[in-house]
């Protein structure tokens, strides 16, 4: 059973369309690779299964959650799947909490609005959350500029899986950060992808990302779909001539002989 | 931000001074019943235009009151009707700028052309223009006050929202399942009202002019009330013969702008995260 169901999804402002109706299923499970250049609308239709459009853009089409069309649900019931169903974890980690409160913070206010359960139960919750990311409980103590980039991304991921989420959005999560940190950053999400079964649709511009954690692959171009299928199947023989660019576009390090 | 963060809970002792001195004279004002033995309206024809005495350390004014009890009750006017004038401007133009900043779309633009218009008007034109329809009282002067502040107020919190809604943090909140109201308490809130606290304590001075010079032209504070600006104008006549008569309501409002002005500057600085960066 498919987990994200998109129908002919079009956002854009009213004159102008950014995302020209792609159409496309997570199932359970999988890791779905959603690759582009910059401006391709890769993060528009990731802003628009969440509803976190800014106002003057629109979505159009059908985007369905476990079933339900996400796009007409009055707002009650759009922030329980919201806290629950899908969990987003973003670009910017600088300011993917809020600055002048504590990490542990976010995770207890999180629970508290979703979760009826006493205050030393949330707290163990915090800190479990965070142990299962690699990082130290005491960390919950401390305020967003007292980590490193990777130690946020980190409680980001921690913090998104709370909930133990259906669906996790993430929207160029190693972008900025270093390439070893990104590295760890995707293991991370792969082992606890495996651990806890959710989804995780995965946007990016770089595809080696993709192509060593998807299961299936997903290539967007100003607003279209051009090529969707198989990881192997699509790094190995790619139909379309802009996939083929992108493929040739992945730096590789060569060993040089005469250093 | 994070400078934001470590100065506001590391508060300066300079900052500290001025606040402390800002509440002692506050409370100075509040309690002057206890230690003055003079009515501030208690004309005594005896004692016209005396020079400092015991009695009255001050001297006397032209209708023989205690200056000093005057000052002193005219800190309790002049500051409270500032205060009262700056936190209905607040009370009026935070919500709005709330609204429009953290709905955007058609609802911001509508309310920020209606605080555009309202700008377009020069706070003594429009204090004049309301003593002449309503009559000339300190209830219009701060109507008229209020008119136009309220303004910046709207225009200050909706430019933090709109570049704070921005961020990550508010879409982690919104994807995390928080209400509206949540976000805006929790993750907003904070933000915006430190920048109110440093344009409220620059506007503190700026509404004791406001009343004091309005009051001064007779459109403010009515006789016999001990506002400063009125006072001064009582005492013009008296100038030559009597000049203290006009210092000491003149220094009384250089003291309390001074103190106000040079704590907002001191917020405004400590608030300034590219300024913090730098040092």
């Amino acid at each position: 059973m498919s987990v994200l169901e998109v129908k002919k999804l079009t956002v854009g402002t009213k004159s102008q369309p950014f995302v020209k109706g792609i159409s496309f299923e997570v199932q359970r499970g999988e890791w779905l690779a959603v690759v582009g250049q910059s401006g391709s609308g890769k993060s528009m239709a990731a802003s628009a299964i969440g509803g976190l459009l800014k106002p003057n853009l629109s979505a159009g089409g059908m985007v369905r959650f476990n079933g339900n069309d996400i796009l007409e649900m009055p707002s009650k019931k759009m922030r329980e799947i919201r806290g629950k169903g899908i969990a987003y974890i973003f670009q910017d980690y600088q300011s993917s909490f809020t600055p002048f409160l504590t990490i542990g913070k976010h995770f207890d206010e999180y629970q508290r609005t979703h979760l009826s359960m006493k205050k030393s139960q949330r707290i163990e919750n915090t800190q479990q959350a965070l142990l299962s990311v690699g990082l130290a409980a005491e960390l919950s103590t401390r305020y967003p500029f007292q980590l490193s980039g990777g130690q946020l991304q980190r409680a980001a991921i921690a913090l998104a899986l709370l909930m133990k989420p259906d669906l996790v959005i993430a929207d160029e999560p190693t972008t900025a950060l270093d390439s070893i940190s990104s590295f760890r950053i995707l293991q991370l999400l792969a082992k606890l992808k495996e651990e806890s079964g959710c989804a995780i649709l995965y946007i990016t511009h770089d595809l080696r990302h993709a192509a060593n954690y998807a299961d299936n692959i997903l290539v967007m171009k100003e607003g279209h779909i051009v090529e969707q299928g198989e990881q192997a199947q699509i790094l190995a023989c790619p139909e379309h001539t802009y996939t083929r660019s992108l493929i040739e576009a992945v730096p590789i390090l060569k060993q040089t002989s005469n250093l | 931000m994070t400078a934001l963060t470590k100065k506001i809970r590391k508060p300066n002792w300079k900052a500290s001074m001025l606040i402390l001195l800002l509440c002692l004279l506050a409370l100075l004002a509040a309690y002057t019943f206890l230690f003055l033995k003079h009515d501030a309206d208690a004309v005594d024809l005896n004692s016209q235009l005396m020079p400092m005495s015991f009695d009255h350390p001050f001297g006397t004014d032209h209708l023989g009151r205690d200056v000093l009890t005057r000052i002193l009750l005219g800190a309790q006017l002049t500051v409270g009707y500032a205060f009262m004038a700056l936190l209905a401007a607040i009370a009026i133009g935070l919500p709005i700028g709330l609204i429009a900043g953290y709905k955007g779309g058609r609802l911001e633009r509508i309310l920020m052309r209606i605080a555009d218009t309202f700008l377009a008007f020069p706070d003594t034109i429009v204090a004049i223009v309301l003593s002449g329809l309503l009559g000339p009282g300190i209830e219009n002067l701060l109507l008229a006050i209020v008119f136009v502040k309220w303004v910046n107020y709207a225009r200050l919190v909706r430019s933090t929202v709109v570049s704070e809604r921005q961020k990550e943090y508010i879409s982690m909140a919104k994807i995390n399942g928080l209400g509206d109201g949540q976000i805006i308490r929790k993750h907003l809130f904070p933000h915006i009202i430190g920048n109110v606290l440093v344009l409220a304590s620059l506007d503190l001075g700026k509404i004791i002019l406001l009343i004091s010079s309005l009051s001064y032209i007779g459109l403010g504070a009515q006789p016999p009330a001990p506002e400063w600006g009125a006072m001064l104008n009582d005492a013009r006549p008296y100038f030559q013969s009597m000049p203290a008569l006009m210092i000491y309501p003149g220094l009384a409002i250089v003291t309390v702008v001074l103190i106000s002005n040079v704590l907002g500057d001191y917020l405004r600085d400590k608030f300034d995260v590219k300024k913090e960066v730098q040092s």
